[in-house]
């Protein structure tokens, strides 16, 4: 039993970790805690599901789709309405970023109805080792999420538009000044992160369900990771993500598994008061 | 048809009083509150509950509403005095989704999804009942009318003025004393207050509360209210909160005239158009539809 | 005199309809340090953002060898022979400071590796430093790492906007010994400087701004000797 709730904690936070690296990603470049990540899940998850089940797809061909298609949602929305208002204070942009997952999620109702779905996969017993139980989708996510995070690390360090992607992050202005097309790279950074959602939809619907509020039950224990860690932080998110997870875990075992988003939410709260930049952030970005 | 309107104005008042209470807090102070919802539902099954299954009379369940919205609110603010704004955003937000967990899953005590029924309305024993809905519209009435006369004199008393001036720049508010930091949360929990009363009042007039209605959304439709109303401005808003009733209570009626627009697509195409609605306006007007008057404020871009 | 390698003739500039700047001819010698005093509000760094492109000019020319900048923005402008080092935020501090470097020569990445080897060679300091990143370095050596940055498109006129500001005494002559080391490898060098004493000490040529218009312009020793000048800005200084 107890090596259950460490292969659940690791499975929770393979499905959180990479959208909070993109998060934290985001953060950097956008300055504001964009709530739109919750719509762009479940856009992924349900493209995914049409590509998968109506369209017959195999499954990972749909999830490139879904990737693809939730980045370039993810586009149209940073040069519709991020792009344009990027004057604009960050509260302003956070009601913005919530009106949009609304939008997002709405569409998604009025397309497939609020009905509960899932992927057209084989159904597999799980495997067991030691008396824990895996099934074969949790080792894919979380090999997934491996790739994934090594990746992206390789990227942000060891390429020329990754380092591209910290210097404007961290300084838009000195990097226009040394001849960076700062809007560019921007604009690249968001694409990749929606692509991660994507992904993180395709990923919540095998572990969970496919239903228009999947996005929005992630938002918040994906905030939570991604601040835990520092937020702006992509390797602390990963750290975040697995401390959550195991959390998580633990609070199920005394309360009911619906509480489990507040968990997240009360390490938000925890972690600001304490220690507002975070396990690993320095110090506090101003804005 | 004139019954209709008479329960779109009463919505109309709930949403009034929000939106006052939103504008007190963040027109004021800066600090933002997306926990919209979780301090309305608070309210609504504080008064609810005590009524309902403690048997308390209105006239104290109602008060113990607002007092729990005023306590809540001054928590939030006290425990998050000193974080950025877009990390209260997350805050609130929070606050909000864990009250409407706990209302959905305690549901030994608040029946949960089932939803509360509540027995108790105020003076229900004077009026005659084909008169009511008039008499609870005059009831809400009164009471956006104290609210809006409460928001009005903070925001002329000297304090308040002070509080806007020091709303548009954090350093200069953490340079200032702990004279000011006590009024920000005392406001922050006056606007949690009046919350906790909206919610009251809506639970009484519509006798049966559960979580659906307390989802996040609430809060996007109260912001969207000030924003068009323009923040800072108690009379904008009376205007953008009516707009918003109107539009989301208007297309109500459309599902009559449509049969083949069910519910579940209506409360949809409800929500995309308040949505966009809310995004063009931002795109477009800033500053709102009609902006605070006399407190003009640019952002300087670029430091020389 | 040699040519001129930076020239500005007829400059306007300002934040929306505000002019900063206006009329403003200058021209920097290839090889000569200049420097532009003057008091607070003078719009010197406006001055120096607007010929780097940062702040758009409304009016004038802005020739680095020949080829005319004004207009062009400040991506553009970058890697044309100019290299601008703004006053604060001059580093990317998640960057390493091998990064920053590599960031400095974003537009001609094939001679990163030779031209990042020049700057270790010129700020041996900076060498032992390579992997660590920018914000948890000293401020004298977040300067160095900056003017290296700077220097990674080999430029012939650079652009230092009060480099000596936040630096204790100690390293404020370090400092402008380093741009003079830098002017040594045949860089010429346009600097506003608040200290204005060790600014016209290390140049050769001096402008003084007062009100948005260039007042005063000579030979730096002509300025420091100027009853004017050193009773205006020198003074307590001396």
């Amino acid at each position: 039993m107890n090596l259950q709730i460490f292969v659940n904690a690791l499975v929770n936070a393979a499905l959180i970790a990479p959208p909070a690296m993109a998060f934290s990603l985001l953060f950097g470049v956008l300055k504001f805690p964009n709530f739109a990540i919750g719509g762009y899940i479940t856009l992924g998850a349900f493209a995914a599901y049409t590509f998968n089940v109506p369209l017959g797809l195999p499954l990972p061909l749909a999830t490139l789709g879904a990737m693809l298609f939730t980045g370039f949602v993810v586009w149209l929305a940073h040069v519709w309405v991020f792009k344009p208002m990027q004057d604009q204070s960050a509260v302003t942009l956070l009601v913005v970023s919530i009106a949009l997952t609304l939008i997002l999620e709405s569409v998604v109702r009025l397309f497939f109805s609020a009905d509960v779905r899932g992927f057209d996969i084989p159904l597999e017993r799980p495997w067991k080792f030691w008396g824990a139980r895996i099934t074969r989708e949790q080792v894919e996510i979380i090999a997934c999420a491996v790739v994934l995070a090594t990746g992206l690390h390789v990227l942000l360090r060891h390429t020329r538009i990754g380092r591209a992607m910290r210097a404007v992050a961290d300084n838009p202005m000195l990097a226009a000044i040394r001849g960076v097309d700062a809007a560019k790279i921007t604009a690249l950074t968001t694409v990749l992160c929606g692509a991660i959602f994507g992904l993180t939809g395709v990923f919540a619907g095998l572990d969970l369900v496919i239903e228009p509020l999947v996005g929005w039950n992630l938002t918040i224990p994906i905030f939570a990771a991604a601040i835990l860690g520092g937020i702006g932080s992509p390797y602390g998110a990963i750290l975040g993500a697995l401390l959550l997870g195991l959390a998580e875990e633990l609070t199920i075992l005394v309360l009911p598994s619906t509480y489990k988003i507040a968990v997240g939410f009360v390490i938000i709260a925890i972690f600001l008061l304490l220690r507002p930049q975070g396990l690993f952030g320095t110090a506090e970005i101003k804005k | 048809m004139s019954a209709y309107l008479v329960s779109m104005a009463t919505y109309a008042g709930f949403f009034i009083i929000l939106a006052l209470a939103l504008n007190l807090q963040w027109g004021l102070t800066g600090m933002v509150n997306f926990g919209i919802a979780g301090f309305y539902a608070l309210g609504a099954y504080t008064s609810g509950l005590l009524s309902a299954k403690a048997g308390w009379p209105l006239g104290m369940s109602i008060p113990m509403a607002i007092a729990a919205g005023f306590a809540a609110g001054g928590l939030v603010a006290l425990l998050s005095m000193r974080l950025r704004e877009d990390f209260l955003a997350i805050v609130t937000l929070g606050v909000g989704e864990v009250i409407r967990l706990v209302v959905l899953n305690e549901d030994q005590i608040t029946e949960g999804p089932r939803g509360l029924r509540i027995e108790a309305q105020p003076f229900q024993s004077l009026i005659a009942p084909e008169n009511y809905p008039v008499f609870y519209l005059g009831f809400v009435a009164f009471f956006v009318a104290i609210t809006y006369w409460i928001c009005e004199r903070i925001r002329k008393a000297p304090m308040g003025r002070t509080l806007r001036a020091i709303r548009e720049d954090d350093v200069v508010a953490g340079v200032l004393g702990k004279n000011v930091f006590r009024h920000r949360i005392q406001i922050f929990a006056i606007g949690g207050g009046f919350m906790g009363l909206a919610g009251a009042l809506y639970a009484h007039y519509s006798q049966n509360i559960s979580p659906e209605v307390f989802m996040p959304t609430v809060a996007m439709f109260i912001w969207m209210s000030v924003i068009v109303g323009g923040a800072g401005n108690n009379r904008g808003l009376l205007i953008g909160a009516g707009t918003v009733i109107m539009f989301l209570e208007g297309t109500r009626f459309f599902g009559d005239v449509l049969p083949w627009l069910d519910a579940e697509t209506m409360s949809s195409v409800r929500i995309i158009t308040i949505g966009l609605l809310l995004i063009v306006t931002l795109r477009l007007r800033p500053r709102g539809l009609l902006p605070e008057p006399k407190f003009t404020y640019t952002k300087d871009k670029i430091a020389g | 005199m040699t040519e001129a390698i930076l020239s500005v003739a007829g400059l306007r500039s300002g934040y929306g309809r505000t002019v900063i700047c206006d009329d403003i001819s200058l021209q920097v010698s290839a090889g000569q340090i200049t420097c532009i005093i003057g008091p607070n509000g003078a719009g010197k760094s406006t001055l120096l953002k607007t010929i780097a492109g940062v702040v758009s000019a409304i009016d004038g020319s802005i020739r680095v060898a020949g080829v005319e900048m004004a207009g062009l923005p400040a991506a553009r402008v970058a890697g044309s022979g100019m290299a601008y080092v703004p006053q604060e935020a001059n580093v990317f501090r998640a960057l390493t400071t091998h990064e920053n470097l590599a960031m400095g020569g974003w537009q001609d990445e094939g001679r990163t590796q030779a031209a990042r080897d020049r700057v270790y060679d010129m700020f041996p300091d900076l060498q032992p430093l390579a992997r660590v990143p920018a914000g948890n370095l000293s401020g004298g050596q977040r300067q160095m790492v900056a003017f290296g940055m700077a220097l990674m498109l080999e430029p012939q006129v650079l652009l230092l906007d009060e480099p000596s500001a936040g630096l204790s005494p100690l390293m404020v002559g370090e400092m402008f010994e380093t741009v003079r080391r830098v002017n040594a490898e045949g860089v010429a060098i346009l600097m506003v400087e608040q200290n204005a004493l060790q600014g016209l000490k290390t140049a050769h040529e001096g402008i003084v701004m007062a009100a948005g218009r260039i007042a005063m312009q000579g030979a730096a020793s002509e300025l420091l000797n100027s009853a004017d000048v050193s009773e205006l800005y020198l003074g307590s200084r001396i």
